[in-house]
């Protein structure tokens, strides 16, 4: 951030000035709306603001109610009695989400924007948030079983560690033509693609199990994790765990639990005057490869996604991988923590796993990852679960991430989505200096 | 699962049809001559809206496969092999692997076409080993 590319992309000029997370328990009372307003009011608390100052808005609809019109955004303004300037629909969450907002705010369509998602009410069955949604033709059903490839079963499973007979009915699975047929699930799809990687690098099992066993480990240090208290694991503990779609296991596996995430995007100028340091945008970027779920994924198309992502993320930033401090990976099983790393540029395909296993991922690594134990240990709750990881970024930045702290703590990478979805993206965040 | 009016889709009731049948049956464009799937409105690998439905061999290779032990649903009996097969005519497609052992699919393994009733009855083109896949290509199990 200094030195001869001190000029800066004009997206450092935007900055997250605002972020909340809600309780993330494996189910939660109330409903999606609720959870998603908790957030959203949080976020703007945090920010030092109210809805007043809010111009931009950024979350879909998840019902219960509203109509079936899109944009679902604007249904927000019948629960907050106020208009908007910007909407964004498009993907309203995590790096996309924030990325779009900064977007809007620099072409001068709004100013400030309030970024939140997550759920509450669905994992009962026949629960109004579950009925509601099941019947809005949106096609948020399958968004979220795209971010999601944990269920359920698997929180319930971990939790009360009865995973035999827990119900399998909430696995999220996609329901496109040509997959939906095979009984196939989103763990599926990416242990599609991590078999061919096994296949060709045979990366040592009981390594491969210590990136899954680090984070969690980070995520029963975290008493916001959905798992806290949970563990110590060992890898062993990881290979130990009942297989759900090999080469995964039950553990190798993101939870999918309820909760909110949001966060309120701004300029960095009104974001120096808020409570909290900015956490300003340095890069960003996505890939959209192929539409997530419809055909199955092939190592050889979809093992780099990201790469050009974090190129131009970096080239932004006038950073390299190796600069980061903290690194909130999405982490949806895993293959992908090591294939992000791959993709990163830190080590050469096939030589993620021995690479990690040497430099340490946990918080006296070389590169802390997922530090409140991502989405396999502290939550993942659909449309928020991409939020969740900034939440934790900012607070990273700011030396407020409790247990989980990285001392110092200046540039954080944030990942979205993977190789068996498909589409991948990252923004970096950093200090305001 | 598959609803009762799957061969009457717009883009995919052909294929679907011919499935009904035990006939296997893929995209082929009539301006570049590939074959691709999923069916779209047009070629995706030159843009023609020129395309027909031919028969395929049938014959494929084992890109990759996951054992599902947890399936989305309980019709599903776990555990089951899905696969992505690459066809020798140059399309691939999610499937499952038949007639084989869980331990013993391998990748490169060579499959032949096998219709194999989903859980809801309806008959889905599954693959098995070549060496255990009987009858001419592309017929009915
Ligand atoms: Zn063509």
């Amino acid at each position: 951030m200094s030195g001869p590319a001190a000029r800066r992309h004009p997206l450092a000029g935007i900055a997250v000035a605002g972020v909340a997370a809600t309780r993330q328990a494996r189910s939660l009372d109330g409903n999606s709306i609720q959870i998603c307003l908790e957030a959203a009011r949080a976020a703007l608390d945090d920010a030092g603001m109210t809805i007043d100052e809010v111009d931009g808005i950024s979350a879909r609809w998840p019902g219960p109610g509203g109509t079936v019109f899109g944009p679902g955004s604007v249904d927000w303004t019948a629960v907050f009695g106020k208009g908007f300037d910007w909407v964004g629909d498009t993907y309203p969450q995590g790096a996309p989400g924030l990325l779009d907002a900064a977007a809007a705010i620099l072409a001068g369509q709004c100013s400030t924007v309030l970024v939140f998602g997550g759920r509450a009410g669905e994992s009962a069955a026949g629960s109004p948030g579950a009925a509601t949604r099941a019947t809005v033709p949106s096609g948020d059903d399958a968004s979220s079983a795209a971010v999601s490839s944990g269920d359920d079963a698997m929180s319930a499973a971990v939790s009360s560690g009865d995973d035999a007979t827990s119900a399998v009915a909430s696995y999220t699975r996609p329901e496109n033509e040509f997959v939906a047929c095979w009984g196939s699930l989103t763990a599926a799809q990416f242990a599609l693609v991590a078999q061919v990687y096994l296949h060709r690098f045979a990366p040592d099992p009981e390594r491969m199990a210590l990136v899954p066993a680090t984070i969690r480990n980070a995520g029963s240090a975290n008493p916001e994790a959905v798992m806290y208290g949970r563990g110590p694991y060992e890898p062993a503990d990881i290979l130990a765990s009942p297989p759900v779609a090999e080469p995964f296991r039950l553990l190798d596996l993101c939870l999918a639990t309820e909760g909110a995430a949001a966060m309120v995007v701004t300029g960095v100028e009104r974001a120096r005057d808020c409570p909290s340091a900015p956490a300003v945008i340095l890069g960003g970027g996505s890939e959209w490869y192929r539409q997530q779920y419809v055909d199955p994924p092939r190592y050889d198309d979809v093992a780099r996604i990201g790469a050009g992502a974090y190129r131009r993320s970096f080239g932004m930033a006038g950073l390299r991988p190796g600069d980061v401090d903290v690194f909130e990976l999405y982490d949806i099983c895993t293959f992908e923590v090591v294939r992000q790393f791959e993709t990163l540029g830190l080590c050469a395909e096939g030589e993620g796993v021995d690479y990690l296993a040497e430099a340490g991922i946990g918080l006296d690594g070389r590169h802390p990852t997922n530090t409140d134990g991502g989405l396999l240990a502290y939550s993942h709750v659909g449309w928020g679960g991409p939020t969740l990881k900034i939440v934790e970024a900012v607070r990273q930045i700011r030396g407020a991430a409790g247990p989980g702290q990285v001392p110092g703590a200046e540039v954080a990478l944030v990942t979205g989505a993977g190789a068996g979805a498909q589409y991948h993206n990252a923004v970096l965040l950093g200090a305001d200096r | 699962m598959q609803p009762p009016d799957r061969a009457d889709r717009a883009l995919t009731g052909e294929f679907w049809a011919g499935v009904d049948r035990g006939e296997l049956l893929r995209p082929v464009c009539g301006r570049c001559g590939r074959s691709f799937f999923t069916p779209q409105v047009v070629c995706p690998l030159c843009g023609s809206g020129r395309w027909t439905y031919e028969p395929s061999a049938g014959r494929g290779t084992v890109y990759s496969f996951t054992v599902v032990h947890r399936p989305p649903e309980p019709a599903f009996e776990a555990p089951y092999t899905l696969a992505v097969v690459d066809m020798a005519e140059g399309w691939h497609l999610l499937t499952w692997i038949v007639d084989c052992p869980a331990d013993e699919v391998r990748i490169g393994m060579e499959v032949q076409v096998r219709f194999t009733a989903g859980p809801d009855g309806a008959l889905l083109p599954a693959f098995a080993p070549r060496a255990a896949a009987h009858g001419p290509a592309g017929a009915a199990a």
